[in-house]
């Protein structure tokens, strides 16, 4: 299926670890030029904009702190400039703080909040204006099953991914009239970095929940992403799609 | 080809008409006017009503007027080209006595437009153009004419102070008018201080909304000569339309229907512009009364501000205009006002108008237009 | 369909409504008669010369020249939110003459009759209904900002 990306242009937050980087590449892999962010992990970042470059396309690695409106305002002019312009814009920066809610603190509903849905709304806004005028998009929000459901130890996380999802749909009413797309992935539990600190057992009973017997790996929610940033999904808008394998049916 | 005659004239006062209905109105300047002719409800043939429905909260106004007048079972039914309703009418009733068909018709233009909330008027507003078009940018009456404004001030230099000096003219002769809605002079720096309603035409630039009706009897040559010592001749009898849109004008300066209908009325009576003693013309804005005295051929085109700022519009000057204070002094009830251009011509040739009254009146001319120039009905009036 | 132009539409069937299918995708469409050649914008189904109803769309470049204008300050229902605004009525480069309001892009001390503008496709981007129609911009404005 040829997607129609060759020559796009592509930010992925979150770009330089797990569901990120399997976008970035499989974007790249199509045909993008991609640009990610990082807020600390500058050498895996690098080595992501090598295996770009490897491919052939235009890779972009900029320091930006996705809770800092102004960073990711500069961000995408910066892609903009470097690019000449910006097609696609796949949010996945994301953090989790567990804790139940009566031992929760205030900095740990803040920091999560901050990251993940300000995290979203601040790049979701910046592409939002640059889509508005080109008339055209595409911007997929990568949430999780746990802002569809509640989840215990994480009234902070849950509540970011739920609010993703909304933020998602009014965006979709708001840009559909411009031909911007607008979605939403939400992954079960995938084997990220964020996955390696879960203990055994809680991995276990997410197999346990899921139909199809496995957890994901971070291409199987790359290719959902990538497929929604194709042309073959132009039809498709305010939508979730869960990658889950059945986990929460 | 025999001629048609106005045997009875009947003008209510206009106004602010919380008193009366739309068929009291009528009823008011109908009884005038048969007074005036000196006959009987039995002689009339027929009735055509002059009027813009979708200001009445009546449905099919004709039937309920011609009740009230006590008509019944004689022929009625209604003219409606917008603003040129009432001389649609007279045209209507012309041409059943031409053909004879009828003898003796009244024609009563009628309007109450003050039945309608401030949002229903507001509504009905920005439909006047082509609503296809150009109503889906808000376009209203006072916002087209402006659009012709501003193009003939840009083309011939035309003035603010030459636009708002026919409304003082007419406002000077509405002051003497009992039948007018404003019965008051204004001066130039009132004027000139009075709100914007659209670039560059101002409150004082624009006719106001009133009620009203106005009436008179049309007879056959034959019988006119029988019942009247007073007839007034319908000599010449123009009619044209233009594009609805003024995207498809020929320019912005003119009213090409008035033109032609002009033409046509002057042909048919065997009279020129420089014939005409007296005329009503269709003020809605200044602007339409300077664009006017062009298209009737009163004076060049591009020198209508020159016609005015030389008075030449006023009793004594070349061609008298609106000596009863046009739309803007009597107030514009559309469907009426037609025919209250006639009745003020036909007063003018008899010698009836008293104190405006215009020496050696003989030939007349109304000017009557429907909406920004769709229509346009032109009649060059004689007394023999 | 054709309900999508302007503020307050009064026509929401017409032959030619696919105009606003265009007009949204950022085209400026006037209609050509097939059958004798006869240009109209706006577009006409039925052909004004010939009478024949057989019409084609092809667009306009938007180019055009300053006929006349005015501010409108009292504003009919439905307008209240905009009002005041600056109406202007252009004669088109290709022929024909068209009424739209005044963009961002001019200021209303530069207005002056015989100025060049381009007309150019917009959207009324804070209704959540698509509602579209077109404005007068400076020469080179465009609709996509690429």
């Amino acid at each position: 299926m040829d997607l129609g990306l060759e020559g796009k242009n592509a930010i992925v937050t979150g770009g330089s670890l797990g569901i990120g980087t399997a976008v970035a590449l499989g974007l790249a892999k199509e045909g993008c030029n991609v640009a990610i962010n990082y807020r600390r992990h500058d050498t895996e970042a690098k080595e992501v904009v090598r295996q770009i470059e490897e491919m052939g396309r235009k890779g972009l690695a900029v320091r930006a702190d996705v809770a800092s409106y102004s960073d990711a305002q500069n961000m995408v002019d910066t892609v903009v400039k470097e690019f000449g312009g910006l097609d696609i814009m796949v949010c996945n920066a994301g953090i989790n703080w567990d804790g139940v809610i009566w031992k929760m603190s205030e900095e740990q509903w803040d920091t999560v909040i901050n990251v993940n849905l300000k995290g979203y709304f601040n790049y979701n806004k910046a592409a939002a204006g640059v889509f508005k005028d080109r008339k055209g998009g595409k911007i997929v929000n990568i949430s999780s099953i746990n802002g569809l459901r509640g989840k215990f130890g994480q009234v902070n996380y849950s509540a970011s991914k739920g609010g993703e999802i909304a933020m998602s749909k009014s965006l979709a009413r708001e840009l559909g009239k411009f031909n911007v797309n607008v979605n939403v992935v939400a992954p079960g539990m995938v084997m990220t970095e964020m996955a390696r600190k879960i203990p055994p057992e809680f991995l276990n009973k997410a197999v346990d929940e899921t139909m199809l017997g496995r957890i994901a790996s971070p291409e199987d929610c790359a290719d959902v992403v990538v497929f929604l940033c194709s042309d073959r999904s132009r039809h498709i808008t305010g939508e979730v799609i869960k990658v889950d394998g059945g986990q929460y049916i | 080809m025999s001629r048609v005659g106005i045997i009875g004239i009947g003008h209510g006062v206009f106004g602010r008409r919380s008193d009366a209905t739309v068929q009291e109105l009528a009823f008011e300047a109908f009884k005038l006017a048969m007074e005036d002719a000196g006959i009987a409800r039995e002689d009339l043939d027929a009735s055509v009503i002059g009027s813009v429905p979708e200001y009445h909260k009546q449905r099919s106004l004709p039937g309920v007027v011609q009740e009230y007048l006590g008509l019944n079972p004689a022929p009625t039914w209604l003219t409606e080209v917008a603003c040129s309703s009432g001389s649609a009418a007279i045209r209507t009733a012309w041409m059943s006595i031409k053909a004879g068909v009828h003898d003796i018709v009244a024609v009563i233009g009628c309007q109450k437009m003050t039945e309608l909330s401030t949002p229903e008027i507001l509504a009905l507003m920005g439909r006047v153009g082509e609503v296809q078009w150009e109503s889906v940018f808000g376009t209203t009456f006072p916002a087209y004419y402006a659009l012709f404004a501003q193009r003939h001030m840009y083309e011939f230099g035309t003035t603010r102070e030459q636009l708002l000096e026919v409304a003082i003219k007419n406002h000077y002769y509405g002051a003497r008018n009992q039948c007018a809605l404003f019965q008051k002079e204004i001066t130039m720096e009132k004027a000139k201080a009075s709100d914007e309603v659209s670039t560059p035409l101002q409150v004082y630039d624009c006719c106001a909304n009133a009620d009203g009706a106005a009436c008179v009897i049309l007879a056959s040559e034959e019988k006119a000569k029988e019942i009247s010592q007073k007839t007034v001749w319908l000599d010449g009898m123009g009619c044209a339309t233009a594009s609805m849109s003024v995207l498809r004008r020929p320019n912005l300066t003119g009213l090409p229907s008035a033109e032609a209908a002009s033409a046509e009325a002057y042909r048919m009576a065997g009279v020129s512009a420089q014939d005409i003693k007296v005329a009503e013309v269709h003020d809605c804005f200044t602007i339409a009364e300077i664009m006017a005295y062009e298209d009737l051929g009163f004076c060049k085109k591009g020198e209508g501000g020159k016609f005015i700022s030389d008075r030449q519009a006023y009793i004594g000057g070349k061609v008298p205009v609106n000596v009863d204070g046009g739309l803007k002094a009597k107030g514009h009830p559309i469907g009426a006002t037609g025919v209250s251009m006639t009745v003020e011509i036909a007063k003018q040739l008899r010698g009836e108008a008293g104190e405006r009254q215009v020496p050696d009146a003989d030939v007349g001319l109304t000017h009557n237009v429907g909406g920004i120039g769709q229509y346009c009905f032109v009649q060059v009036l004689r007394r023999d | 369909m054709f309900k999508w132009f302007g503020k307050v539409n009064f026509s929401p069937f017409t032959k030619v409504s696919d105009f606003a299918g265009y007009l949204k995708d950022g085209h400026l469409m006037g209609s050509k008669c097939k059958k004798c050649g006869t240009t109209s914008f706006p577009p006409r189904a039925d052909c004004e010369s010939c009478m024949s109803g057989d019409f084609e769309f092809f667009e306009v470049t938007g180019k055009a020249t300053l006929h006349t204008f005015t501010k409108i300050v009292a504003a009919p229902t439905g307008f209240e939110d905009e009002v005041p605004y600056i109406v202007g009525v252009v004669d088109l480069d290709e022929g024909g003459r068209a009424l739209a309001w005044f963009g961002e892009t001019v200021k209303e001390e530069e207005i002056a009759i015989g100025m060049e503008l381009q007309m150019v496709p917009r959207i009324f981007e804070e209704l959540e209904e698509i509602k579209v129609y077109y404005s007068l911009e400076k020469p080179g404005t465009t609709w996509s900002k690429v």
